[in-house]
């Protein structure tokens, strides 16, 4: 009920009632410190190394996620497009925008007590940055020298793998943010029934010394590779405050009634031809094959509108123009082109060969789906199945395939950065040297249109992020590029009876003023 | 040149730490040999970027007159921005003579206006000659907001008497009331800061309170209050007085804090007075204040509720029994502001 002072009197007092009475209105409520904050994410196991990160991988992306616990960046990026000071308290760049100073904030320490210093800074992001960008302490600070101009710095250094860190020569890395890394347990028989698997778990402590204030929560609690349907259970009997869901489980957490969050689409689905089977290299049947992919009925239908048709290789949130890329399908057209091509190409026993690149139901499902479409026109795809080994290779026998259909985690904000990084999983070698030397927005469109002209790269469709949130849950909010500020979460339970009584719930609730 | 861009974009302190700092001195210096980045579109305004896109669409080659134009809007730039731009944009279309048709088989012109994480994007595509001709523009979202925000304070029963992307913990009315002006207490570059400003906004004073050596906390509960000589700080585990006259001599001690009570404020027209009440208990949704009659046996009667655009984060009625200064952080522009509430007489 919503109520103004231009209701009638007795309307008010309705109102005053209502919203009054019962529930003994207090004065303003604080944020309370304390508790264990406990996440389940689906991914199987998380590296909490940047050097390893694979850019654009959805991976990559859960690393960061976790990784923002422990780690921090130079500076942030607000969700009102402002850049904040965060290691780096003051930054400058010179007219071309290819020297670039950072001061860094003074005070700031690692978790075992040892002060940040510009050296340190320098080596971490070192390997990081592109070969283009180099490097080096100053006496407050560090300095960066771009061979070109580089305007989207910020944007980039505000996202992605560009965490901050002091790695020791047994390989652990400290960081500077607002927990502490406590325990970390891979996955191992269950005690009761050793048959079973008990997935991983980290367990991370507030920081008390961190430099932006100390996190609400004492300690946040990572569950890995549950399966989905047991993380939404878990949620709806409070044994877990946040979890990630799958696109495909969306629906039925809402339809229980849980607190469902989505993001913009920070994952694009897509195919990519591959030359190693020789049909794909033929540039009419990539462009009979993106005349007939139906991507608005792969988002509406399979994904039940919790995906979008991608018609571009970024997204409108991140690029601001996609929409100026129309809608490619076009079945009559995709069969005329195809008409025009020899039988044998990607027909009859020579099918072109589609590997998932990733795991999931919902990527098998797609794949088929696009063998579907293709089909329409005449064109035939065998999706085979992709078991990666862990040595990270394919354990299939099948030929070589002619397309992929992988995921790509968009990592920066800078829609060039991401564009730049895509092209050069595309190429596999050093990419296209012209993405690095302009943030100029028509460029940058020109080169999009170039690279999808060229049709090695078929977008599908775009996925957004999901997360379930317990009720108990308070001050959620994420980052532009999708980290969840867990920190800034304080939990709503119930102040125990005495320090030693647990809440109704059963959870941690030692809450209390942090000192 | 600084181009942080809480200092950059919209200054709102002296920012005095600086003067202490070499360093910048030093970058100026090799900026100024450098040449100075220039303001760019940091200055720019939504009317400036429209009127650039329809000089370069003008300009495009072989395009030609009547257009049917489209507009491209996303909900979130609708919410800030309206429509207004849409007539600027046909407006300079006719200052260039690009007549407009509603015939939908003349010739495309798609306009969109678009959001990102940091930038405004306004671009054109157009079919010319069997090809697209597209033309964009950007605009840093930041300098986009300082341009659009309301600067003339609002007033119906509360008025705006402060905003700026510092946080603000609280703001007290100064003590000699009668000449207006206010002290807040903030976070300024992770430091605990007093500002004193007169009654137009300007800082008359900056006191950082190294004092206190307060370690940044994510709780935000923390008091001012304002008196002739001095004042006192409140935080979750210590008290800190300054004077104004010599505030390096602030002297901190821990104590077990009593957070005051509600604000109750008394207009001049009915002697009971009116509790100030809130639930800021979630920082991303927007809060409601509620003026309801103090004391048991009018509790009931009648309220009045007020709409903030953000959570209210502190509420002080101490300095002066008709109004009181409510801080809230604004969810649409993410900067933190001051309202003034005045209870007056009379619908």
């Amino acid at each position: 009920m919503r109520c103004t002072k231009s209701l009638s009197l007795a309307a008010v007092s309705a109102c005053l009632a209502a919203l009054v009475a019962p529930t003994g209105l207090l004065a303003t409520k604080h944020p309370k410190f304390g508790g264990t904050l406990r996440v389940e994410l689906h991914v199987a196991s998380v590296s909490l190394d940047p050097r390893e990160w694979k850019p654009g991988s959805v991976t990559a992306a859960e690393n960061m996620k976790v990784a923002s616990l422990v780690f921090d960046r130079l500076i942030a990026l607000d969700e009102f497009g402002r850049f904040q000071a965060a290691l780096a308290s003051e930054w400058s760049h010179d007219a071309a925008s290819k020297i670039w100073q950072f001061r860094l904030r003074s005070g700031v320490r690692f978790s075992d007590g040892s002060f940040l210093t510009p050296k340190e800074v320098a080596a971490a992001l070192q390997p990081l940055l592109p070969p283009a960008l180099q490097i080096s302490a100053t006496e407050e600070g560090i300095q960066i020298r771009a061979a070109h101009s580089t305007p989207d710095l910020l944007d980039q250094l505000a996202s992605g793998r560009y965490f901050i860190f002091r790695a020791h020569p047994d390989g652990t890395l400290l960081g500077t943010g607002p927990f502490i890394l406590v325990e970390s347990s891979p996955p191992a028989p269950a005690e009761a029934n050793p048959s079973v698997l008990r997935p991983a778990h980290m367990k991370f402590r507030a920081n008390e010394d961190a430099w932006a204030g100390r996190p609400f929560v004492d300690f946040v609690e990572v569950i890995l590779g549950d399966p989905p349907l047991r993380q939404i259970l878990n949620l709806e009997v409070g044994r877990a405050d946040i979890i990630d869901i799958p696109p495909d489980l969306v629906r039925k957490v809402r339809q229980d009634n849980l607190r469902v969050w989505s993001s913009p689409p920070y994952t694009l689905l897509a195919l990519r031809f591959d030359e190693a089977q020789p049909a794909a290299s033929d540039p009419r049947l990539r462009e009979a094959l993106d005349y007939a992919l139906d991507r608005e009925t792969m988002a509406s239908v399979l994904l039940q509108r919790q995906a979008l048709p991608a018609t571009a290789l970024l997204p409108q949130w991140l690029s601001g123009y996609a929409f100026l890329f129309g809608t490619p399908m076009n079945l009559d057209r995709a069969k005329e082109i195809r008409s025009a091509l020899p039988a044998s190409v990607a027909g009859g026993a020579e099918p072109l060969r589609l590997r998932v690149d990733a795991t999931g139901d919902l990527m098998k499902l797609l794949g088929e789906r696009v063998a579907v479409n293709a089909r329409q026109a005449n064109i035939s795809i065998q999706p085979v199945a992709h078991v990666p080994t862990s040595a990270g290779t394919s354990a299939t026998n099948s030929p070589s395939p002619g397309l992929h259909l992988f995921a790509w985690h968009y990592d920066s904000l800078s829609p060039r950065a991401d564009l730049q990084a895509l092209a050069q999983h595309l190429h596999s070698d050093a990419g296209d040297e012209s993405l690095a030397e302009s943030s100029d927005p028509e460029k940058l469109y020109a080169d999009e249109r170039r690279l999808l002209e060229e049709r090695q790269i078929l977008p599908l469709i775009l996925l957004p992020e999901y997360a379930g949130i317990a009720p108990v849950v308070r001050n959620w909010s994420v980052t532009p590029s999708g980290e969840w500020r867990l920190a800034d979460v304080w939990l709503a339970t119930a102040e125990p009876a005495t320090s030693n009584n647990e809440s109704a719930t059963g959870r941690d609730t030692a809450l209390g003023v942090h000192p | 040149m600084i181009s942080s861009l809480q200092n950059a974009v919209r200054p709102i302190f002296d920012r005095p730490s600086l003067r202490y700092f070499p360093f910048l001195t030093l970058l100026f210096l090799v900026f100024s040999v450098l040449r100075a980045h220039p303001a760019s579109s940091e200055t720019l305004s939504l009317d400036d970027v429209v009127r650039q896109l329809v000089e370069r669409v003008a300009a495009i080659p072989n395009l030609h007159s009547p257009l049917h134009l489209e507009f491209i809007q996303d909900s979130v730039v609708l919410s800030d921005t309206g429509k207004d731009w849409q007539e600027a944009f046909r407006k300079e279309m006719e200052r260039h003579h690009l007549i407009l048709t509603d015939d939908q088989a003349a010739p495309l012109l798609r306009v969109g206006l678009a959001v990102t994480p940091t930038q405004l994007v306004l671009s054109a595509v157009a079919r010319v000659a069997e090809r697209n001709a597209v033309r964009i523009i950007t605009l840093p979202r930041s300098s986009f907001q300082a341009a659009s925000l309301p600067i003339v304070p609002i007033r119906i029963e509360r008025q705006l008497v402060y905003q700026g992307p510092d946080r603000i913990l609280d703001a007290s009315s100064l003590w000699n009331g009668a000449e207006g002006g206010m002290a807040l207490l903030a976070i300024h570059n992770a430091e605990l800061s007093v500002l004193r400003l007169d009654a137009s906004g300007g800082v008359k004073q900056f006191i950082a309170l190294n004092a206190a050596d307060a370690h940044p906390s994510r709780d935000p509960r923390a008091e001012l209050t304002v008196r002739a000589a001095d004042s006192v700080v409140l935080l979750p585990s210590k008290s800190c007085e300054f004077s104004w006259a010599s505030p390096a001599e602030a002297r901190c001690r821990a104590v077990k804090p009593t957070w005051r009570g509600s604000t109750v404020l008394t207009p001049p027209c009915d002697t009971g007075g009116w509790k100030l009440l809130a639930d800021g208990s979630d920082w991303s949704t927007p809060g409601v204040l509620q003026v309801v009659p103090d004391g048991s046996q009018r509790e009931g009667s009648a309220a009045l509720l007020s709409d903030f655009p953000g959570p209210i984060l502190s509420i002080n009625g101490e300095q002066n029994p008709a109004s009181a200064l409510v801080v809230t952080r604004n969810l649409r522009t993410g900067n933190y502001e001051v309202y003034k509430i005045t209870l007056a007489c009379g619908s």
